[in-house]
């Protein structure tokens, strides 16, 4: 399925959650994620927790923690 | 630090009090109801002792404070979802608080439908949910909402379920059997008379914020929807269409507090606060104990297989991890990254549950995919070059990686169980975690499903069927260079 990060498609399996996403995106920026550097967003802005799960065509936005 | 969390408590705690009193002048004759919530706590039970102690403050000094869960109560903790009575540790909590009332999550089905019904029958609370129809399964029905009662009023706490796009909810398609599910925005529709009969209406929504604000906009009519399942943490409300969306993240690690005012049969005003439990540093005493006794949970010593012979490689105990997946879950191939395999030797003897944790901590899921032969070799190429070495154990297979002159994989030599060469015109199911899913470039149309099993319940599953196991001298890769 796709999904969007930081206006980036990303192709990922059915099932998967947030944090396989930010890793199928980048295993530096996973790192950061789960140091807690950065954190995930969703469309609303509203923060979004690691094992959250993602479906086809949602967007989300990875930030530093705000 | 200590000092800091207190001081933030106390602050959080002043400014809800002298928020309430303000609001209560202005509200003489108005009934406050204080609706504490949290969602997706996925069996993790360290918070339950602060949580006690919080909803217990309030209880002494507000008249009407409810608990209530948005659903996902279990799956993401050993301690609870891998007790002997699977899952009780959980429902004895929730029973010690005094929860009102749960709405039923995809995860309250990972246990079976006989689990659940036991669980229900334990729980001192409700499960509800209007989504399920159960008349040809084992599961018992389910009430679509709880009215809960403060004083006169009544208040309708209606479930409402999240639904993937195969029609059923995120769990094992095999622990759903005889199961009729609808969708829920459409369903909320027969229950949307509540807001007349009772003058406000609340939803238990395990759909996901994404749903929810779909909900909102389809019925402006609801009052609040306590949400679940997209594990959101929303430090303020969500308003939509004049429609209270509130959520508190995953795990509890926070909880909402929601105060609703109520004048003459009309909520007039709402107000959401989000508080992380970290803040508080109190515990009840008697939960605490309780979330102690569960945490040394000899559970963990319990024995669920045998090693024949001692395991004295990663590479030996990867071949036990992937031949689960071939095993149980029936595909042709299985994979297992070096990384994922976290000890490198086991001895002979007695295979203890905690070992399995010990070996497999992450919590991955088995993603599975249809792969032609091609595909399977880029997975084993590209593994490879990651870390130019060997990387992958696999099941069902045997190869060979052979090395040019850069100490790249040039070519990968596959032969099946029997020793015959793949065939390149035919299709092979292949298993790997959901790390590897996620993170390993490899050729695959296939984009893989995840069936919401733990690679580590399926190596318990297969250790508990096999009884013994034995690798001492299997080898499965090679390397020419």
């Amino acid at each position: 399925m796709k999904v969007i990060l930081n206006n980036s498609e990303i192709i990922i399996f059915k099932g998967a959650t947030i944090s396989d996403m930010v890793l199928a995106y980048s295993v530096r920026s996973h790192k950061m994620l789960i140091s807690g550097k950065l954190c995930v967003y969703d469309r609303f802005g509203n923060l979004t927790e690691i094992d959250g799960p993602v479906y086809e065509g949602q967007m989300f936005f990875l930030k530093r923690k705000e | 630090m200590k000092l800091k969390s207190f001081l933030l408590f106390v602050a959080i705690f002043t400014l809800f009090s002298v928020n309430n009193q303000s609001v209560a002048q202005k509200h003489r004759k108005s009934t406050e109801i204080i609706i504490l919530h949290t969602n997706d706590m996925h069996s993790r039970i360290d918070n339950f002792g602060k949580l006690a102690y919080l909803a217990d403050s309030l209880r002494k000094t507000h008249k009407y404070v409810f608990l209530v869960s948005a659903g996902d109560n279990f799956t993401g903790n050993p301690i609870v979802d891998m007790y002997p009575d699977k899952g009780f540790p959980m429902i004895d909590l929730m029973n010690k608080l005094d929860f009102d009332v749960t709405a039923v999550g995809n995860h309250e089905f990972d246990m079976g439908q006989e689990l659940q019904n036991k669980r229900r029958e334990q729980a001192k609370f409700p499960y509800v949910t209007c989504t399920i129809d159960v008349s040809g399964a084992v599961v018992k029905p389910y009430e679509p909402y709880v009215l809960l009662k403060a004083g006169k009023i009544k208040i309708p706490f209606l479930g409402l379920l999240q639904l993937g796009e195969n029609g059923l909810p995120d769990s094992h398609p095999s622990r759903l059997e005889g199961l009729k599910f609808t969708n829920g925005i459409e369903k909320a529709k027969d229950f949307i008379s509540l807001k007349d009969k009772y003058g406000m209406l609340v939803v238990l929504s395990h759909l996901g914020v994404d749903d929810d604000e779909i909900l909102a906009n389809t019925y402006p009519q609801l009052d609040l929807i306590i949400g679940g399942h997209s594990h959101t943490t929303m430090n303020k409300p969500m308003m939509v269409n004049n429609v209270m969306i509130v959520q508190t993240g995953s795990g509890l690690k926070n909880i909402g507090i929601t105060t609703l005012q109520v004048t003459k049969g009309k909520i007039t005003d709402r107000r959401y606060e989000l508080v992380p439990l970290a803040s508080i540093t109190k515990t009840d005493p008697e939960v605490q104990a309780m979330i102690d006794k569960y945490n040394s949970n000899e559970e963990m010593k319990r024995v669920v297989g045998f090693a024949e012979t001692a395991f004295s490689s990663q590479e030996e105990l990867g071949y036990m991890m992937t031949d689960a997946i071939t095993s149980r879950l029936k595909v042709d191939f299985a994979f297992q990254n070096g990384g994922g395999i976290r000890i490198s030797e086991l001895p002979q003897g007695n295979i203890l549950l905690k070992d399995i944790f010990r070996l497999d901590p992450f919590g991955n899921q088995v993603v599975t995919y249809t792969m032609t032969s091609d595909e399977i070799k880029s997975l084993i190429s590209n593994a490879y070059n990651r870390e130019k070495s060997i990387d992958l154990a696999p099941s069902g297979m045997s190869y060979t990686v052979i090395v040019n002159s850069e100490g790249l994989c040039a070519e990968v030599e596959i032969k099946d169980k029997t020793g015959n060469i793949l065939d390149t015109g035919k299709s092979y199911t292949v298993g790997v975690n959901s790390y590897i899913a996620a993170s390993y470039k490899f050729n695959h149309t296939d984009p893989g499903t995840t069936n919401y099993n733990t690679t580590a319940q399926i190596l318990l599953d297969y250790l508990e069927d096999a009884k013994k196991v034995n690798y001492a001298g299997v080898k499965r890769i090679s390397e020419k260079k």
